[in-house]
């Protein structure tokens, strides 16, 4: 599963390119995504009608939980796995768009406040995870991936990082299948934990979008809690997808030190070539629509579409999980992976609630 | 990581173009679709 989602990940630039064959899979995508916006109204107007007290479920867990079941019960044919690798350029279509529901001085406060809790987060992160590695004696480059994995942003980070330090395929499969692995249990504890601490909606959306990993699993549990933590968990997930060129870099360079990685003989074209482009998508949409460059009916479209976006990614994430295959990848990874992200949870966790007693979030 | 040494072509380069690069370029012709109301009032 992890070497499969790797390698579809980066095969999924050029399926973009091979329309056809990404058509079966993008129907199912969006397929699974309309059941669970169907499911979540159905169920909410049948429990009124009969008044019953019935949790509302949204459409965000129907769609994963479809998509899960799907995944983890049935063989997915081939000729659909071309379209549903494409579930992370909905995730990053869909958070350019959301651009136009940030008005941009709360892109630069929210912002600017994530950047500084992303900064403390990542040095922890990367200290915590390298100590807990070389406790449990994991292999050197198996640590950095985890590493890197945890404190920035899960799978992209991983693959970015793994032509950087000349990591193998092995390593690279166990520290993305510990990064999944761990980002679909975030999925259900971290919004049943916000709940119990009756967290705002901000607070809540920035503690997933520091301590869930995987960008795709962070806007996930930011819309199973709320609309608004979505929109912040994206925000403060993206202020720290921004660092990946950062800690690559140091990691190459500590590694090509060694003699075991790439050299870096540009580092300006180092960072700008590992800078999520999207980000730059999403300020300029921003941009325009603080510059009324949109109407108030056009930004109610564009948010809308973003949504749509988001709803065929949350039907990959579920797709793409699949219990079985993770669980072949080793227990030590994941032991180290999971005591970490615990204590980075809880940390990120303090940060939020001393941001919000600091910032008034 | 590779570096692009080969003189890229009109049409490596597109095939090089990452997923970032197509999910902004989407974006962008949907908000100018919305923009020129090409598409209206997008329910959801």
């Amino acid at each position: 599963m992890a070497s499969a989602t790797s390698v579809s990940r980066v095969e999924s630039d050029n399926r973009l390119l091979n329309a056809p064959s990404i058509v079966p899979g993008v129907l199912l995508l969006a397929g699974i995504g309309y059941a669970a916006k169907i499911l979540e109204r159905s169920i909410n107007t049948y429990a009124k009608a009969h008044h019953w007290t019935f949790p509302n479920i949204e459409y965000v867990l129907w769609a994963i939980l479809i998509g899960l079941v799907i995944s983890n019960t049935l063989a997915v044919p081939k000729i659909l796995q071309a379209g549903i690798a494409t579930y992370e350029f909905w995730l990053k279509l869909g958070i350019v768009l959301l651009g136009a529901r940030f008005v941009l001085a709360d892109v630069l406060k929210l912002g600017g406040i994530s950047l500084a809790l992303v900064v403390v987060e990542i040095t922890v992160s990367l200290a915590l995870m390298t100590f807990l590695g070389r406790l449990f004696k994991l292999k050197p480059k198996l640590i950095s991936l985890l590493a890197i994995g945890s404190a920035v942003c899960g799978v992209s980070a991983i693959i970015a990082a793994k032509g950087a330090i000349d990591a193998d395929d092995e390593d690279s499969s166990f520290a993305i299948a510990a990064i999944l692995a761990l980002g679909a249990l975030a999925l259900f504890t971290f919004p049943a934990i916000a709940h119990s601490l009756h967290m705002n909606d901000v607070s809540y959306g920035l503690w997933a979008g520091l301590g869930v990993d995987n960008t795709a699993e962070a806007t996930a549990a930011g819309a199973l809690y709320s609309d608004a933590a979505g929109k912040v968990a994206v925000l403060a997930k993206t202020a720290r997808n921004a660092m990946i060129g950062f800690v690559v870099l140091a990691y190459a360079i500590y590694w090509a030190g060694r003699g075991q990685g790439e050299t870096v003989r540009n580092k300006a074209a180092f960072l700008w070539r590992k800078f999520p482009k999207f980000i730059l998508g999403f300020l300029l949409i921003s941009v325009l629509v603080s510059g009324h460059a949109f109407s108030k009916g056009q930004v109610t479209s564009l948010g809308n579409l973003s949504k749509w976006a988001f709803l065929l990614t949350f039907a990959g994430v579920g797709l793409r999980t699949n219990f079985r295959d993770m669980s072949k990848q080793g227990l030590r990874p994941f032991i180290v992976g999971a005591l970490g992200e615990i204590l980075i949870a809880c940390l990120t966790l303090g940060l939020v609630v001393g941001a919000n007693r600091i910032w008034g979030l | 990581m590779s570096t692009d040494k080969s003189p890229a072509t009109p049409s490596s380069r597109s095939a090089a173009l990452s997923l970032d690069t197509w999910a902004v370029i989407a974006a962008l012709l949907l908000a100018l679709a919305v923009r020129f109301d090409i598409l209206k009032n997008v329910p959801w």
